[in-house]
């Protein structure tokens, strides 16, 4: 990684880290509101006060479609199902559910299911994705 | 197929249990009396599915419960006709006498 790329990654995870951080920076106790507030399913949103949104419509881009497909292929071939791809996104943690696009985190579970079955390993699924930013960055 | 413990008409309490990683029953209906209004057909829980135990997971008979919105939020504005459905597994259940 270049010394620039590491200073802007670097800057942007430090903007992700809670506001309150040394409340959230592995505290030895915690009291059973926060354990609550904590445990709380990700997806399980329904109900939550929240300010409203902005309606806007888009279209599907091409790799949000590609990666529709190949989630469903992988089902049909029987890696996993929806609901497992629920719960890997919940997985995800807070940080990455909501800072992926919505098909980001379909992609990001695929490709754990897919390293914890062994059908990939890690640092080819690495390489992979480093190749194509080489080649994408080349444009 | 086992016979579905719940009858339609029956009142049930939706069961307030520990959903450490992952849940399809909302909160907004957990400790909350609706009625059961459908049955669905038995199969997998999520709770197994979602391990991807679609073979050797716990099939359960599901319900349809219909709430009074009144009943779900506190400072409800609309309708006090107004409901909403929604589906659980049999394990989420329990009975509510009267």
């Amino acid at each position: 990684m270049s010394k620039i790329r590491y200073e802007s990654v670097m800057t942007a995870d430090r903007n992700l880290n809670p506001t309150e951080h040394e409340e959230y920076d592995s505290p030895y106790t915690i009291p059973n509101d926060r354990y609550a507030a904590l445990t709380t399913v990700l997806h399980d949103v329904g109900g939550e006060p929240d300010f409203p949104q902005a309606l806007y419509t888009k279209s599907e881009e091409e790799w949000e479609m590609n990666t529709y497909v190949t989630c469903e292929c992988l089902g049909w071939r029987g890696a996993w199902n929806s609901e497992m791809r629920r719960r890997l996104e919940n997985d995800l943690g807070k940080t990455q559910y909501y800072g992926f696009p919505y098909y980001g985190r379909w992609i990001t579970g695929a490709a754990r299911v897919l390293v914890d079955k062994g059908l990939i390993t890690t640092d080819e699924l690495g390489d992979k994705i480093d190749e194509i930013r080489a080649r994408l960055e080349k444009k | 197929m086992a016979t579905p413990k719940f009858q339609v008409g029956d009142k049930v309490r939706i069961k307030d249990r520990t959903t450490l990683f992952h849940t399809r029953t909302q909160k907004y209906i957990r400790k909350r009396v609706g009625t059961v209004v459908e049955h669905r057909p038995e199969w997998v829980i999520p709770e197994d599915e979602a391990w991807d135990r679609m073979e050797t997971g716990r099939k359960e008979p599901f319900y349809v419960i219909r709430f009074k919105q009144t009943d779900l939020w506190p400072d409800y504005t609309g309708f006090a006709q107004d409901t909403l459905e929604s589906e659980a597994s049999e394990s989420w259940l329990e009975s509510v006498k009267g």
